[in-house]
């Protein structure tokens, strides 16, 4: 069965009432069909990017999205998808980072602060030479992410990239993860550990760009921070820590995408999946405080 | 039993570090160091803070770059290096027991799946060597210091090392852990392993080693604990700062 008939046959089964009305319409289709991908790739390497603290980083390669869109656009990509520019800057972004965090000695955190800033007045000054020639909901929409563009072609692009990062991450999940614990102690048990930090680099730089038209530039980075967070509050062990985070991340993606089109919100998917994130991550909180149990250990 | 006992046992490599020079910028860290550790010895480093023992272990692990000629000699064709570090940098907080980080440490298997079929009869038995079978499913955030050395030290028992490199691995051990401590020596002299140790408890060394080298930028003494670890000697190791010469 090809995509667009099997769109056309959940298309028709809404119409006929045996599945939501919102699916009746073929963007919404697309854009949980999105969904479904971003949130278990999100959730599941944002447990290690908690582990790794790499959560500022993220933030920042989503910010650089910005400036790769704006580059994209002025080299005359298609505005809907500039995925050229935007993989190649961001990769850029992530690498370089990389490089200079293990060639300076600077703290990451204060390596972040420099590319971050210069990668947004770089891009704030690109898309506003491009102000004139686009329509100013694009920037909307790469800033705050929106489902009615989520194309055919970007869920190629999330399918190609999800597979990737899941043949990569989980085989390699122990190992990236013993990289961060001591990284003398890796290297004895046969972890390349600088290897392994550049591919971190790139795995995340690559589900993080391909997430950006539905959660937007400002906003991707979080779900890859805030599931794993919510996560860490309420589990007692890896295998906890892994699946709580993927299911946030997963209901928080389709549950943001549908409530604004259930309830005629005027609110972008990108703001909405992060807020209900940030739901979860509050009953997480508040569970922790409530349930003695998840505070303590088990004896 | 002496080195020379094991000898004929021995499945750990011989080590020689021949003149091995270390500058890290411009200060000297390791210079002329020079001296050899036998076959299924236990070989301590003794020295002030600062003196470059751990930047020796760093350079037999192949992570610094160096002068000299640093050579192992393996008995056979396997060689397994074990190495039980003096800490481990991760977020207290982090949900994982003592089971993950073992299936973390021993297996390809995501740790988040479980411990594998293949490598559970091998944890169990590590856990059980240091006493912590019955604290497998506590978070790792959650032991004491001296049962978070314990858990370092069973993931050193996998695979079954021929050299064993261990960091100070008594700083945070309680009594029950030493004793712990004690009987894995114990089972390495008899297995034949190579144990080389860093060490700041000289009581300790001077009862368990075989060999002892005093390191302080250089080698200021190499010999059996009884007839190194005098009080002159030690005077000499401990009174001068390692680091007080960098390079003009």
């Amino acid at each position: 069965m090809s995509f667009e008939s099997f769109r056309q046959l959940v298309q028709d089964w809404a119409t006929a009432g045996y599945l939501p009305e919102a699916l009746a319409y073929g963007f919404v289709v697309n854009a949980l069909l999105a969904g479904l991908m971003i949130g278990p790739v999100l959730g599941g390497l944002g447990t290690l990017v908690v582990v790794k603290r790499f959560a500022f980083f993220s933030e920042a390669v989503g910010h650089a999205a910005l400036t790769g869109v704006a580059i994209g656009i002025l080299l005359g990509e298609p505005y809907t998808g500039p995925y050229g520019s935007l993989f190649g800057y961001c990769l850029l972004f992530g690498i370089l980072l990389n490089f200079l965090r293990n060639r300076t000695g600077l703290s990451p955190d204060t390596l972040i602060g420099v590319f971050l800033s210069v990668s947004l007045a770089l891009g704030a000054s690109l898309l506003l030479m491009l102000a004139g020639k686009i329509n100013v909901h694009i920037l909307e929409n790469v800033l705050f992410g929106s489902v009615l563009t989520v194309s055919a072609h970007d869920l190629l692009v999330l399918a190609i990239v999800a597979v990737l990062v899941l043949a990569l991450a989980l085989p390699l999940y122990n190992r990236i993860m013993l990289a961060s614990f001591n990284p003398q102690l890796a290297a004895v048990r046969g972890v390349a550990v600088k290897t392994l930090d550049y591919l971190f680099v790139v795995l995340v730089t690559l589900v993080t760009v391909a997430s950006v038209k539905v959660i937007g530039a400002i906003l991707v980075g979080a779900l890859l921070v805030i599931p794993a967070a919510a996560a860490r509050l309420v589990s007692q062990s890896l295998k906890g820590f892994f699946f709580v985070s993927v299911i946030i991340a997963t209901l928080s993606t389709l549950l943001g995408i549908l409530l604004p089109i259930v309830f005629d919100l005027p609110v972008p998917s990108g703001a909405a999946i992060i807020l209900v994130a940030g739901i979860c991550f509050a009953l997480a909180a508040l569970a922790r405080a409530l349930v003695p149990r998840l505070q303590g250990n088990p004896a | 039993m002496t080195a020379a006992a094991n000898l004929t046992s021995a499945c750990g490599p011989r080590i020689e570090f021949d003149g091995i020079d270390l500058t890290l910028g411009r200060t000297r860290i390791l210079e002329n160091v020079r001296f050899s550790v036998a076959p299924g010895s236990v070989h301590a480093i003794v020295g002030p803070n600062g003196g470059g023992k751990s930047s020796l272990i760093k350079t037999l692990l192949g992570q610094m770059p160096h002068q000299g000629q640093l050579t192992l000699h393996w008995p056979g064709e396997r060689e397994v290096i074990g190495y039980v570090p003096q800490a481990l940098e991760f977020d207290r907080g982090l949900p994982m027991t003592v089971d993950d980080f073992m299936a973390a440490m021993c297996q390809r298997r995501p740790a988040f799946l479980g411990l594998s079929r293949r490598v559970r009869p091998a944890i169990d038995a590590a856990l059980a060597r240091v006493g912590m079978l019955d604290k497998r499913k506590r978070r790792m955030g959650a032991l004491s210091g001296g049962e978070r050395q314990r858990v370092l030290l069973a993931q050193g028992l996998i695979p079954e090392p021929q050299l064993l490199v261990l960091d100070e691995p008594m700083s945070a051990l309680d009594e029950a852990g030493i004793q712990v401590f004690e009987q894995l020596l114990h089972g390495w002299r008899q297995a034949g392993t190579t144990v080389l140790w860093i060490e700041h408890d000289l009581e300790a060394v001077l009862r368990l080693a075989d060999r002892v080298t005093g390191l302080s930028r250089q080698v200021l003494f190499d010999a059996p604990p009884a007839q190194a670890l005098t009080p002159e000697r030690l005077l000499g190791l401990f009174s001068v700062h390692p680091r007080s010469e960098s390079l003009a």
